[in-house]
């Protein structure tokens, strides 16, 4: 491994997001195994450690660097039918393996929360069986950490995937999914915001719609202030005989100063007949008009700007669909827009 | 309660209002009639605040104090409004928080106590009933998929919320229909007031057979050329503002 060399600006799908700048390559060779921890579990649940041979989907770059150095890993499974809610957090950072599988009908509600300090990089399989349902909600709070986490999903004939994932920021932050839709009707709804203030975040998606049927929806937002940099590349594949298959994505930046930084990038690859495909990526500043609208009815310069930030994200915060991790999102929201006024 | 002294005021660099001189006393309403182009939104802008309206000369004096040192919503707060002529659609901002928002900011800004939510609700709603504003209009985000007609009773619901001591109303009856135009003008009426002075900037005299005006001033190329009574308004109506203009030349 100390050939190890890091993804960086030279590679097309790291070139916003620099990790051989960001973190010393025999650091990341020596970071220890990554401890996970069951913060809570209610439910029908399988917890334990990893099984042999571990599973490995289709994942970025940083993946197999996670599997040949971690040690260990957190293994769960969700039996056929059966319904559950995880929490899980990481005590101690460095290389992390997680399988998650949800079998057959079962449905699992997985709420991720990691903000280690220190350097971390994840690899996730996340398995949604036959008309199997996940629902995932990872928010990290900021820090100035190199965190790196990569799942590849599959998703069985009718299951569905949906994750909300909110990330304020960090000096390096990429969040990977890479997603497969395999059987018909299944679906994958992602969503997520980003307030950063001179930090980095990155999403990167590759969503395959391999079966007919299939749909996928996402919706990204960021607001940058400083020198911040937001992230949103996403890739969508219909593959041939995938027909009648459905996309969309959005992904929209604030730039609240010039020397922020929001670099959006939809994707789209159609190998298939009749299907519903549509992107839309756009980057300004908040409305003067509207501005100005909300200071003359009486509204202070700085609340009108949180007023019309919160506006912004909020189609993306609303498809949070548990009001209690809603409500804890828009709250860590509130919290960084005060920042950035 | 406003008084406009010699005001020169630009945009882009370019002179708009080029010496306005207008006094408008509590318990009045005055109109201020002129053509495209004559000055007339830079001048309701120029009293709201806005930003890109920079004032060259003169001064406006509002309650006494010089209202050009105040920021938009300082000026909100003392009372003064403007009903606009394109009001913004705002995705995203339910109309409903909107003026729970904009209501208690001025009366926290006046050293006044908040209302809280049920509050607001009775109040808006007893408001909305006069303007023929829906509940589910309150519900949705601000102004997005209003007609023009409904933009515009939106704002004079505002108006009679906000309770002004200086109501500046643009063009508010472009883009209505005769119904539509006589339910503004109701609303308007029902706020007039000895304590509130109201101006009213119009292109066309067709809303000032609703709301009569006290006196009437046509503007033209950034100054007021003449004044009158209301009767002056149906002069414009019947000669046109080329007349007028050439015979105050």
């Amino acid at each position: 491994m100390n050939a190890l060399v890091l993804p960086n600006r030279r590679d097309e799908d790291w070139k916003y997001s620099d990790l051989r700048n960001a973190v010393d390559a025999d650091a990341v060779v020596r970071a220890p195994t990554a401890v996970w921890l069951v913060a809570k579990a209610q439910g029908d649940l399988d917890i334990g450690d990893l099984p042999k041979p571990v599973p490995f989907g289709a994942h970025g770059a940083m993946a197999p660097v996670a599997v040949s150095l971690a040690k260990a890993g957190q293994f769960v499974r969700v039996p056929t039918g059966e319904s559950a809610t995880l929490e899980l957090d990481l005590t101690e950072g460095g290389h992390g393996r997680a399988v998650i599988a949800v079998e057959d009908g079962a449905s699992l509600t997985l709420v991720e929360k990691s903000s280690r300090s220190e350097f971390t990089n994840i690899a996730v399989e996340f398995f949604i069986g036959k008309n199997a349902r996940l629902t995932h909600l990872r928010v990290v709070p900021h820090n100035d950490a190199v965190r790196v986490v990569d799942y590849a999903i599959t998703v069985a004939t009718g299951g569905i995937y949906r994750a909300h994932l909110s990330d304020f920021g960090s000096k390096l932050s990429r969040t990977e999914l890479h997603i497969s839709l395999e059987g018909d009707g299944a679906e994958a709804h992602l969503s997520g915001v980003s307030v950063l203030n001179g930090s980095h975040a990155d999403v990167t998606t590759h969503v395959t719609h391999a079966s007919g049927k299939t749909l996928s929806k996402q919706l990204f937002k960021y607001v940058a202030a400083g020198h911040a940099r937001g992230v949103y590349q996403g890739k969508v594949t219909v593959a041939q005989g995938a027909n009648g298959s459905d996309s969309r994505q959005t992904a929209k930046g604030l730039l609240l100063e010039d020397r922020a930084e929001i670099d959006l990038k939809p994707e789209l690859e159609i190998f298939a007949d009749d299907v519903k495909c549509a992107h839309g990526a756009a980057v300004g500043d908040l409305d003067a008009e509207s501005l100005f609208y909300l200071k003359s009815r009486g509204i202070p310069e700085n609340e009108a700007r949180a007023l019309l930030m919160r506006a912004f994200l909020g189609d993306a915060v609303e498809q949070i669909e548990n009001e209690d991790q809603r409500n804890a999102v828009w709250q860590m929201v509130d919290a960084a827009l005060e920042k950035v006024l | 309660m406003l008084e406009i002294e010699n005001l020169h005021a630009a945009v882009d660099g370019k002179e708009i209002l080029k010496g306005l001189t207008l006094n408008v006393g509590a318990g009045e309403v005055h109109a201020i009639m002129g053509p495209n182009g004559s000055g007339k939104s830079t001048l309701s802008y120029v009293l709201a605040g806005r930003d890109g309206y920079e004032i060259t000369g003169g001064s406006i004096t509002y309650k006494g104090e010089d209202l050009t040192a105040l920021s938009p919503d300082q000026r909100a707060a003392k009372g003064v409004f403007l009903a606009m002529q394109y009001p913004v659609e705002i995705p995203g901002v339910t109309t409903l928080t909107f003026l729970k928002t904009a209501l208690n900011a001025q009366r926290r800004a006046r050293g006044e106590k908040e209302v809280d939510a049920v509050g607001v609700l009775r109040l808006v709603r007893e408001k909305a009933a006069a303007m023929k504003v829906s509940e589910e209009m309150l519900k949705r985000a601000l102004n997005v998929g209003f007609s023009g007609g409904e933009k515009k009773r939106l704002e004079i619901l505002q108006m009679s919320l906000f309770q002004p001591a200086l109501a500046i109303l643009d063009e508010t009856d472009s883009g209505l229909d005769i119904d539509a135009l006589k339910l503004v003008a109701e609303g308007v009426n029902a706020l007039r007031s000895p304590d509130r002075a109201m101006l009213v900037i119009t292109h066309y005299q067709r809303l000032l057979n609703y709301i009569a005006p006290d006196r009437v001033h046509v503007l033209s190329a950034g100054r007021i050329i003449k004044e009158g009574g209301k009767e002056l308004a149906h002069e414009l109506e019947a000669k046109g503002y080329e007349q007028i203009i050439k015979d105050a030349a």
